[in-house]
């Protein structure tokens, strides 16, 4: 286990994404799919890239998106990249 | 500070196009793999005329070199990003196909393709983010029509073309346009050992092209004047093909 606390990440990355895409903090839920709650395509993804690159300080490929469907997934992989960072 | 990269800007259409993009106040970023004399007399030229610039060495056709280039730079400049690139780079190799050596083939084709790719994809991230830039491929005739002896050097350039279309309609909503220029006869040394006056004969306009002329169809294209103007392909070229 690393020594990441979770559910400020978590909090963190809700409030993140909903100033990013301007959208209701309450519909960014575990299971909500990521990219149609935050009515992204591929082209999109150029911005979360960057939101993670400016918050989390490490680099966000395409390819890294390619398992990331629900919420839950987001966080855990940015949780699992800041623990293998630490 | 906006920032315009130019790939193989050491002489010729690259150097007129570095000069060109420097009057309208770009800082350029002089991009040269062997000739760092003929790059280092671009930037004299870039300050000459009121700007500035630097020299940045890379091999567009190693994407390693390209990266560590391009990474190095964003270290320098933090919150900054390259807005307008002009994909230049490129050489001929002719020879009827018959007897052109694999190897020519290859060439040909990493420096004007491959090299497209491996430098237009590192900066697209920062054009998208940011939602605006400028990206201009330079063609040629024979990319649209192909050329006797240029068997390698049409593919490379229609690949571009293609890649040109294809680009821009992933990228216009994002304010980033992409479109090329296809010179017909120009006088650089690409063209040095033409026939220059038997060729113009063929050429409406009655003679070659300048470097500057081209610069100047450039700097419109990254002009804020063209935003509406993106996946196409402009001929430079006197009339010789329409």
């Amino acid at each position: 286990m690393g020594n990441v606390n979770t559910e400020e990440v978590i909090e963190k990355i809700r409030i993140i994404l909903a100033e990013e895409f301007e959208i209701d903090i309450n519909t960014i839920q575990p299971d909500a799919n990521l990219m149609q709650t935050l009515e992204l395509d591929s082209l999109d993804l150029v911005d979360m890239v960057v939101l993670v690159e400016q918050n989390f300080g490490f680099t966000v490929t395409g390819k890294d998106f390619a398992n990331i469907k629900t919420f839950r997934d987001f966080y855990g992989f940015i949780i699992e990249r800041m623990n293998a960072a630490e | 500070m906006k920032y315009a990269l130019v790939t193989g800007a050491s002489k010729g259409i690259g150097r007129a196009v570095a000069i060109q993009l420097a009057r309208d106040g770009y800082y350029i970023i002089i991009n040269y793999n062997s000739s760092k004399v003929g790059a280092t007399k671009t930037l004299d030229e870039v300050q000459q005329v009121g700007s500035a610039g630097e020299l940045m060495k890379f091999d567009v056709t190693d994407a390693g070199e390209v990266k560590v280039a391009f990474d190095g730079w964003a270290q320098n400049h933090a919150g900054e990003y390259i807005e307008v690139l002009v994909n230049n780079a490129g050489i001929r190799k002719d020879n009827l196909m018959m007897w052109m050596p694999e190897e020519d083939w290859h060439e040909v084709l990493n420096i004007s393709l491959q090299g497209f790719f491996n430098v237009t994809q590192p900066l697209l991230k920062n054009m998208l983010a940011k939602k605006f830039g400028r990206i201009v491929n330079i063609a040629s005739l024979s990319g649209i029509k192909g050329l006797p002896g240029q068997v390698n050097y049409a593919a490379a350039k229609g690949g571009l073309i293609a890649a040109t279309k294809a680009l821009a309609l992933e990228i216009a909503r994002k304010n980033v346009t992409v479109n090329a220029v296809a010179p017909g006869f120009i006088s650089t040394d690409m063209t040095q050992g033409l026939d220059e006056k038997e060729l113009s004969k063929n050429i409406p306009a009655g003679r070659f092209g300048t470097a500057d002329e081209v610069a100047s169809l450039v700097s419109f294209l990254v002009s804020k004047q063209a935003s509406y103007i993106t996946g196409e392909v402009i001929s430079i070229n006197g009339g010789l093909y329409t």
